[in-house]
């Protein structure tokens, strides 16, 4: 293991150890905060999968609610356990997706944002429409807790630790897909796409595969949050929530892996921290957005860089 | 001088200054808790408070502060030999699930809330779980959250919608010349359909025929087309059951020449739909709402003290936020600390014991414990409820109607159109 590989791993165990111990000392509805926030990274980190090839949905958002109503569904109608219908749920939302793929993938850049748009749009509205499995605009609730031994996953810290365990294990494996030389064509497809089908890429395949993995991805998220919240509804998945996907991953910035994580945990900080503020609230969130678009506009995981660059210049010309 | 003061002192002097200046903003922040010896009793509000759901979320809080300050000014309230002020703490939730399960934690643990009052619908059914794990007392506007295992979920204002019955009841004695309806309606279970399903059982058992209903959906922006189509049907009256859109709908029936009967659950901001149409227009609107400055509040059997001052101090503070719930959740304060005074204590178990075991006053009269037959639990107050009607301009309670008696004579009608759309009873 050369030596950033080994910081990279040490930062890593530091964060975990953090996290592992961090809802001990924070308030109880914060717990709660914790939760969410832990599956948000789950979702932009899914979504960045989707980016890669350069296509930026806006259908994300749905896939996470077919993985939340497969879920749902499976174990409050079937009585099939958590500890299935969660992968299940992966599997639906990769289903769907590989069904939407071709005629999404018939269009590119900004008409392929708009087609997602339509097709979430579409099955959004077949859950508040067909009341019969998916409730209405009511959604489905009573979704049970998992179970396993004595352990009570009501409670927030027994479900922050089971979400911990599962978010780390898919972000493992979002991150071996990335560094794979799957992931590497993906890059391909997305920068130089003429040039990778000359050497006998086929572009379609590899922009279907991110968007199937990426709603693989997000389904399982969308599980584990109903399995919490107890309930979903059409409303928890709506273009509201897609438009903060998006922030989070702009503002965070997409060209590393954990730039879309910094943006969700930075942002959400930031918009708890304004809830005191009520109806400035929006208005404080928008001007962080402008500010950090005009003045970081590589994102947040670029401020490092210059940083070091703006003080590194700086210290140089003091020496000089 | 203070500039001659040595170090330690003018330590002092500044730590004396800052404490003196805390007191005095906590004091102008909160003048009748700041200096009162009495024990705080907090209640929680977990309600919408920004988003589309607003309006009926942030007046009820402005409602029940002017509640809370009332009943501190007047040196508290005793319960079980201790004497209380009345603190109401609130989150808002935005209508999100998310934030509605933390709300509700941050209210019961870290406020110690002893009752958290809530809008309804998946944000009562997010916290349902924990909240009757750990018999937090939580009440709804929408007694359809009602479950067979929502123990402490009480609805003891809105019995949403099942008093507009009273409504059709009272259209139809009132005008027999009425024959057709046509429903317009947001397509949600939550509300649009419930009211949907509720007032056609009411005009089936009234022998008024239902020519159309149109269930819409939440992204409409132009309702003339909705409109025409209802209109094209020739009805006696356009009913609007539970709209989220009664002024764009009422703007539309007024452009397109609309000339019949309007029946309504709300008519919020009714000056509003009056400055945009006219006053014409909107006169002889059915719905069920009251101002509290009407004379009818002043009859035997409303309890909601001194309605007439409750309303002119919240247009005072607040001149264009009332809406249907400005005075629910402060009618549900009101109940609860009846029931708390009865039972001594402030403990959920005691309160429902309390409301339970002894005859509910309803806030306009009566009061009967309901909703087994439909939802699975007896756990929504049933009382008298008012017919308004805009006369010359303002809403005037015509009666108050028996929903407890309609609901024993037609209980089956209704829970047979509740079925048909699709909703959930027992």
């Amino acid at each position: 293991m050369n030596r950033s590989a080994l910081t990279h791993f040490a930062g890593i165990v530091i964060v975990l150890v953090i996290l592992a111990v961090l809802p001990h000392f924070l308030r109880y509805h914060h717990q709660d905060f914790l939760i969410f926030l832990v599956i948000n990274i789950l979702v932009v980190s899914s979504y960045r999968l989707v980016t890669l090839t350069g296509e930026w949905s806006l259908i994300h958002a749905v896939m996470m609610g077919v993985g939340a109503y497969g879920s749902a569904i499976l174990s409050k109608q079937f009585n099939v356990s958590f500890w299935l219908s969660m992968p299940l749920a992966g599997v639906v939302a990769g289903s769907v997706a590989a069904l939407l793929c071709y005629p999404l993938f018939r269009m590119t850049q900004f008409y392929f944002l708009i087609g997602s748009f339509a097709a979430g749009e579409a099955i959004r509205l077949s859950w508040i429409h067909f009341i019969k499995p998916f409730g209405g605009t009511s959604g489905v609730s009573g979704i049970p807790s998992p179970e396993l031994g004595n352990i009570d996953f009501l409670e927030p810290i027994p479900y922050f630790y089971l979400v911990l365990i599962i978010v780390t294990l898919c972000l493992f494996l979002l991150y071996r897909v990335e560094k794979s030389r799957v992931g590497l064509t993906l890059h391909a497809v997305h920068w130089k796409a003429p040039l990778a089908e000359s050497v006998g890429v086929n572009t379609w395949n590899y922009r279907s595969l991110a968007f199937i993995t990426g709603s693989v991805f997000v389904g399982i998220a969308g599980a584990l949050k109903v399995h919490y919240i107890g309930t979903v509804t059409p409303k928890q998945f709506d273009i509201g929530f897609m438009v903060f996907i998006l922030i989070w991953v702009i503002v965070g910035g997409y060209r590393t892996f954990y730039g879309a994580i910094i943006g969700a945990i930075v942002l959400s900080i930031l918009d708890e921290a304004f809830r005191e503020f009520d109806e400035l609230r929006p208005a404080i969130y928008g001007a962080i957005l402008v500010f950090a678009i005009l003045f970081l506009p590589a994102g947040l995981e670029s401020l490092p860089q210059r940083l070091r660059e703006k003080f590194g210049r700086s210290g140089a010309k003091e020496a000089g | 001088m203070v500039s001659k003061l040595k170090r330690s002192d003018r330590r002092q002097f500044l730590k004396r200054a800052a404490t003196g200046a805390g007191a005095v903003t906590t004091a102008s922040l909160f003048p009748h808790v700041a200096f009162s010896a009495n024990k705080t009793l907090t209640v929680g509000m977990n309600i919408p408070m920004t988003g589309d759901y607003a309006p009926w979320g942030l007046p009820g809080l402005y409602g029940c502060e002017i509640i809370a300050n009332n009943i501190n000014a007047a040196g508290g309230i005793e319960i079980g030999g201790e004497t209380y002020d009345i603190n109401v703490a609130s989150y808002d939730h935005g209508y999100d699930t998310e934030k509605a399960i933390q709300g509700f934690k941050k209210l019961a643990l870290e406020d110690e809330a002893k009752m958290v009052m809530m809008l309804g619908g998946s944000t009562v059914a997010a916290c349902l779980p924990w909240a009757m794990r750990r018999k937090v007392l939580t009440t709804t506007l929408l007694p359809s959250d009602i479950t067979p295992d929502s123990e402490y979920l009480i609805a003891t204002c809105e019995s949403h919608p099942l008093y507009n019955v009273t409504g059709v009841e009272w259209m139809a004695k009132t005008f027999p010349d009425v024959k057709t309806a046509a429903i317009v309606t947001n397509n949600d279970a939550e509300y649009g359909l419930q009211s949907a399903a509720t007032y056609k059982a009411a005009f089936e058992v009234a022998g008024i025929e239902v020519v159309d209903t149109n269930l819409h959906g939440f992204d409409v922006t132009d309702f003339a087309p909705i409109v025409s189509s209802i209109l094209a049907k020739n009805p006696d009256c356009v009913c609007m059951a539970t709209s989220f859109y009664v002024t764009p709908i009422m703007e539309q029936l007024f452009h397109q020449g609309y000339q019949g009967k309007i029946i309504s659950c709300t008519l919020d901001y009714y000056q509003e739909i009056i400055a945009k149409t006219s006053e014409e227009f909107v006169n002889g609107t059915i719905y069920q709402f009251p101002d509290f400055d009407d004379p009818a509040l002043t009859e035997e059997g409303v309890t909601f003290p001194d309605p007439a001052g409750f309303d002119a101090a919240f247009r005072k503070d607040h001149p264009n936020d009332w809406s249907a719930v400005a005075w629910e959740y402060p009618a549900i304060l009101l109940n609860w600390i009846e029931n708390a005074k009865a039972a001594g204590s402030v403990e959920t178990e005691d309160v429902m014991a309390a409301m339970k075991g002894n005859q509910q006053q309803f806030v306009f009269g009566g009061g009967n414990w309901w909703g087994s037959q439909l939802w699975g639990l007896d756990n929504a107050l049933i009382g008298r409820w008012p017919v308004v009607v805009i006369e010359n301009g303002r809403a005037r309670i015509q009666e108050y109607g028996d929903v407890a008696a309609w609901l024993a004579a037609n209980k089956d009608v209704l829970v047979k159109h509740m079925q048909e759309l699709g909703l959930r009873t027992v």
